[in-house]
């Protein structure tokens, strides 16, 4: 027994050495094997019903595809694509109309050259961004020619709806969130608490949400509307007042989701040093300069995924408009979503869904690139 | 060094808001003061819900303001477990979102452990492959999925509810990342003891990955009860509804404002499983949300 203790931790060596090698080579085989016995439950249902659907898509987007007929599948190349941006008798183009989106674009490129001039954004990165709102600015000037009209004017105006919804719920929901983040990070256990009731509504499904929304926002019944008569105002009906309907599904949704970025910022804050606010107290600085020098550029990476998630998010909105509003009043909540819906399920053309869904996607990737050059600059930089 | 200790020091009276200077201690007042405001907004909806699922129907025909229950009765709730396919549509959720989420584990997990800690030919294909499906917006692809689903007859079942939840590359992501940062030393030693990689996989791998398991299979959980879109297009059968569908449905046609009380209670039902889900597992979910967008 003694004898053969001796020798085992020589000879476990070499032998060790011997199966290392032998192994390194079998491994990059067998192991390539194992990886895929891993990988192939999940990569064959992903290939199937995440991947397969987007070619698919774009395919059936070339098509005039009927849901209830399946004789009706038609190659027609990009016809899809013109009655969506098309109109029923030629373009003109000028500098008046849709006055609103096109300040809106100029105050944007204003913004950006200021920026650029101050020296706050990449050189490339201001060019492009000043050139594609030049663009938007052009495009928004095109209209149907004399005596015609848009082929798809429901398109356009969902599409109007959904752009208002992001860029009315996106700046809300983060400014909040964050505003919130800033005393909510410190550990303890209000704090704790706190979080918690933010973060409860986010679990509730969307059709929660808009039975409490619904009523809670009812002229006659609702609590809103006990609230406003006490500041005597008379009770709004904002599900179905044209003007107030959109201000509705974005305060609604703000409740909803608010938790979800407020628990991203409080993990953004939580990971900047606390020597940074030691060193910037110790110098001297006040509250105010301690959230500008040292929150604002530690949260920078944060605040770029926030606002892109929250981007994302709110281009896909659906639920809440459908359920509460059904795209009323007057098609003022309807977005694209619910467009693609009904053109697939109630008009049955598949074919003109998917191209409108291609268009969604294409959008979607479009704003999350701009807003990760836009807002990603300091990473260019360095 | 004692001046600076004393900067400290008064420095951590101010963050506290602690017995420092009058006008810092005021301000910490109106700031907790807000936030205890905001948070009680935050909550009136929820409180609202709950106190008129639990008010009798006709009580509520004069008042719905209250926050709390008139003539409280648990009737509204006995009506909905009893009367109509509340109760179907809560077990073609639990089945469904069950289903999903154990799937959705076991899948990212093993996915997520070749990813990480196996050296293979095509890893360099496969992995920007997985992170590219998390560009796809899941809500604008449900033409392609639903035809998928026509062409074999199988709307209407609960596999068409899940499988295409389960192929969401969310979990491969953060499971790969939580995989990575689990040192080696313990895998090659039971490696090196001629474990398989199954073994290892099972044995090691897996029971250290519960926190995160949780947390994954929380916010999986959450999400698929509450998928709507989807549940919309595929089952159109009320029988094959999930309780959220179910739920949607009934706000479009119910005799509204006499049936309110049962209404919220059905809504109460549909939130409360979540809402306890969540607060026996919020610690995981708050970090699982922080670990599956922090890494990017």
């Amino acid at each position: 027994m003694a004898t053969e203790s001796t020798v085992a931790p020589a000879q476990h060596l070499t032998s060790d050495r011997q199966t290392h090698a032998t192994l390194s080579w079998r491994d990059r085989h067998s192991d390539s094997i194992a990886a895929y016995l891993f990988l192939a439950p999940f990569l064959v249902i992903y290939l199937i019903f995440l991947l397969f659907p987007v070619i698919q898509a774009l395919l059936m987007s070339l098509y005039e595809w009927d849901l209830l007929d399946p004789r009706v599948r038609r190659f027609v190349g990009l016809d899809n694509y013109a009655e969506m941006f098309g109109t029923t008798g030629g373009l003109t183009w000028g500098v008046t109309g849709n006055t609103g989106w096109r300040l809106l674009a100029l105050a944007v490129l204003l913004a950006v050259l200021i920026a650029a001039f101050r020296g706050a954004l990449a050189r490339a990165t201001a060019w492009v961004s000043a050139g594609v709102m030049v663009l938007i600015w052009v495009l928004l000037g095109l209209r149907p020619g004399a005596d015609a009209a848009w082929t798809d004017g429901v398109f356009w105006s969902s599409f109007a709806n959904t752009v208002l919804f992001v860029l009315l719920s996106t700046p809300l929901i983060v400014g909040v969130a964050l505003a919130l983040a800033i005393p909510l990070a410190r550990p303890g256990g209000v704090a704790a608490f706190l979080r918690i009731v933010f973060f409860a509504p986010y679990v509730l499904s969307v059709a929660v949400l808009t039975l409490i929304w619904g009523f809670l926002l009812n002229p006659d019944l609702g609590l809103i509307a006990s609230l406003t008569s006490w500041f005597g105002m008379e009770p709004i009906a904002w599900l179905t007042e044209p003007g107030f309907a959109m201000v509705a599904i974005v305060v609604t949704t703000l409740w909803w989701t608010m938790g979800f970025n407020l628990i991203l910022f409080i993990a953004g804050l939580q990971d900047i040093e606390p020597s940074l606010y030691e060193a910037a107290t110790l110098d001297g600085a006040n509250p105010w300069h301690r959230f500008l020098n040292v929150t604002v550029p530690g949260l920078r990476r944060t605040l770029v995924l926030v606002t892109v998630l929250q981007v994302i998010a709110s281009f896909q909105i659906f639920g809440q408009v459908f359920i509460m509003t059904r795209g009323g009043p007057g098609g003022t909540t309807r977005v694209l979503i619910q467009h693609i819906y009904e053109s697939s399920f109630r008009e049955f053309r598949l074919g003109y869904g998917a191209a409108l869904s291609v268009f969604l996607f294409v959008v979607m990737l479009v704003a999350a690139v701009i807003q990760f050059r836009l807002l990603n600059t300091e990473e260019d930089e360095s | 060094m004692s001046s600076a200790s004393q900067a400290t020091d008064k420095d951590a009276k101010l963050r506290d808001g602690g017995p420092g200077r009058k006008p810092v201690k005021v301000r910490g007042l109106l700031v907790v003061g807000l936030l205890g405001f905001v948070a009680a907004m935050w909550l009136a909806p929820l409180v609202w819900m709950f106190s008129l699922s639990l008010s009798d129907n006709t009580a509520l025909q004069t008042n719905t303001t209250s926050l709390l229950p008139l003539e409280a009765t648990t009737e509204n709730y006995q009506d909905a477990l009893a009367v109509g396919l509340t109760p179907r549509w809560l077990l073609n959720s639990t089945i469904v979102t069950g289903v999903t989420t154990i799937a959705t584990l076991l899948l990212s997990a093993m996915a997520g452990y070749a990813l990480a800690r196996i050296r293979f030919s095509g890893k360099r294909l496969v992995f920007p492959l997985i992170l590219a499906g998390l560009m796809v917006p899941k809500e604008a692809m449900f033409i392609p999925l639903f035809l998928m689903f026509a062409e074999v007859d199988q709307h209407n079942t609960y596999q068409a509810l899940a499988l295409p939840r389960i192929a969401a590359p969310l979990g491969v992501f953060i499971m790969t990342q939580f995989f990575m940062a689990i040192p080696r030393e313990l895998e090659e030693a039971a490696a090196m003891d001629g474990a398989s990689r199954w073994r290892i996989f099972t044995r090691i791998m897996l029971p250290m990955s519960v926190p995160a398991l949780t947390a994954l299979g929380t916010f999986t959980f959450i999400l698929t009860w509450n998928d709507f879109l989807w549940p919309l297009v595929s089952a159109t059968d009320p029988e094959m509804f999930t309780i959220t569908t179910g739920l949607a449905s009934l706000q479009g046609n119910f005799a509204q404002a006499n049936e309110l009380g049962s209404l919220m209670a059905r809504g109460a039902i549909a939130a409360i499983p979540l809402l306890i889900l969540y607060f026996i597992f919020q610690r995981y979910l708050i970090r699982g949300i922080a670990m599956g967008s922090g890494g990017k």
